[in-house]
């Protein structure tokens, strides 16, 4: 029995809305503003489940 | 990537995405949100995982916790929203040549093979934002209706006894045919009609999601696409007619990662 479907427009920041800053380190380490690495590009945001399983 | 910035976000810690990086070669940022907080902050924790995981009959685990719900932002040059694809499952997703396509703002063509076709006053062509798919993949199947001037095709609501323009996908084993999404038509009167009639003129682009659900091993298809419409110009009209496409999509192969299965300790 499936579960009823989410309504994604209420979950995580809104279209029409700036993305939040976030900093967090990369796979080297390094710390990652995001709008600071954009630089003025659009940009692709994936969450996703895991890199390990 | 050329003029689009990258982003990966998930809760594993840094070592795990160093390997990651390095055995798949990405260079573009896999940020490490360790312990999910950003995720908590920006509100996309999935709290319903383990709910969802009974439902597919999935042993809870210490792993499930603290995960986000798949998905992507599509942000503009100044940062803001413009789009946000999120999935209930982690099996959907879009292609990359879509995203990206959003994202800059286009319509792309893709490096998808065209296939054209002609009917009486129209012609079609039709192609797949990817030359390939891969299991559980949404893949956009664009048709592309070019109308001869002083014609139009209908469009819905039809009148009676009228064919608007439609697709119809052939029945392919595990393949999903989303809702077709077509412009609104234009209102246009005609003597005899007093409710008015709903038209497309000139070139008109709809759209299909597919995806193909079929387990991996599905292989290469030739996808069959029945194009329906009647087209009339002021005077008369030619009988319903039909046009059919076969647009070829390759099945990629997985690359380095399992599936998850009921049965993985996972």
């Amino acid at each position: 029995m499936p579960l009823p479907p989410r309504d994604f427009n209420t979950i995580g920041p809104k279209e029409g809305q700036r993305f939040p800053d976030v900093s967090l380190s990369d796979q080297t380490g390094a710390l990652v503003d995001l709008h600071e690495h954009r630089a003025g590009r659009p940009a692709l945001v994936v969450f996703y489940r895991s890199a390990e399983w | 990537m050329n003029g689009v910035a990258l982003f990966a976000i998930s809760y594993d810690p840094v070592e795990i995405l160093r390997g990651f990086a390095a055995t798949h070669g990405i260079t573009y940022p896999l940020l490490s949100d360790d312990g999910s907080h950003a995720m908590h902050g920006l509100g996309l924790i999935n709290d319903r995982v383990q709910e969802d995981h009974a439902v597919y009959g999935i042993k809870p685990n210490p792993r499930h916790v603290n995960l986000p719900y798949p998905g992507v932002f599509v942000l503009d040059r100044d940062g803001v929203i413009t789009q946000k694809r999120f999935y209930e499952s982690y099996r959907e997703r879009d292609t990359g040549t879509g995203l990206i396509a959003q994202a800059l703002g286009i319509v792309t063509e893709s490096s998808a093979p065209v296939v054209a076709t002609n009917g009486p006053v129209v012609t079609a062509r039709a192609w797949l934002d990817s030359p390939t798919y891969v299991f559980f993949q949404r893949v956009v199947l664009t048709v592309e209706v070019s109308i001869a001037p002083g014609f139009h095709v209908y469009g819905e609501p039809a009148g009676d006894g009228l064919t608007p323009l439609s697709i119809e996908i052939d029945a392919i084993d595990g393949l999903e045919v989303g809702p077709a999404r077509w412009p609104s038509p234009r209102r246009f009167t005609q003597p005899g009609f007093t409710d008015g009639l709903w038209v497309h003129e000139g070139i008109v682009r709809g759209t299909v999601p597919l995806t193909f659900a079929a387990a991996p091993g599905g292989g290469d298809h030739a996808v069959g696409v029945t194009v329906r419409y009647q087209a009339c110009d002021d005077a008369s009209c030619v009988v319903p007619s039909s046009m059919h496409l076969r647009v070829p999509v390759r099945e990629a192969a997985l690359v380095g990662r399992s599936l998850p299965s009921p049965t993985s300790k996972t």
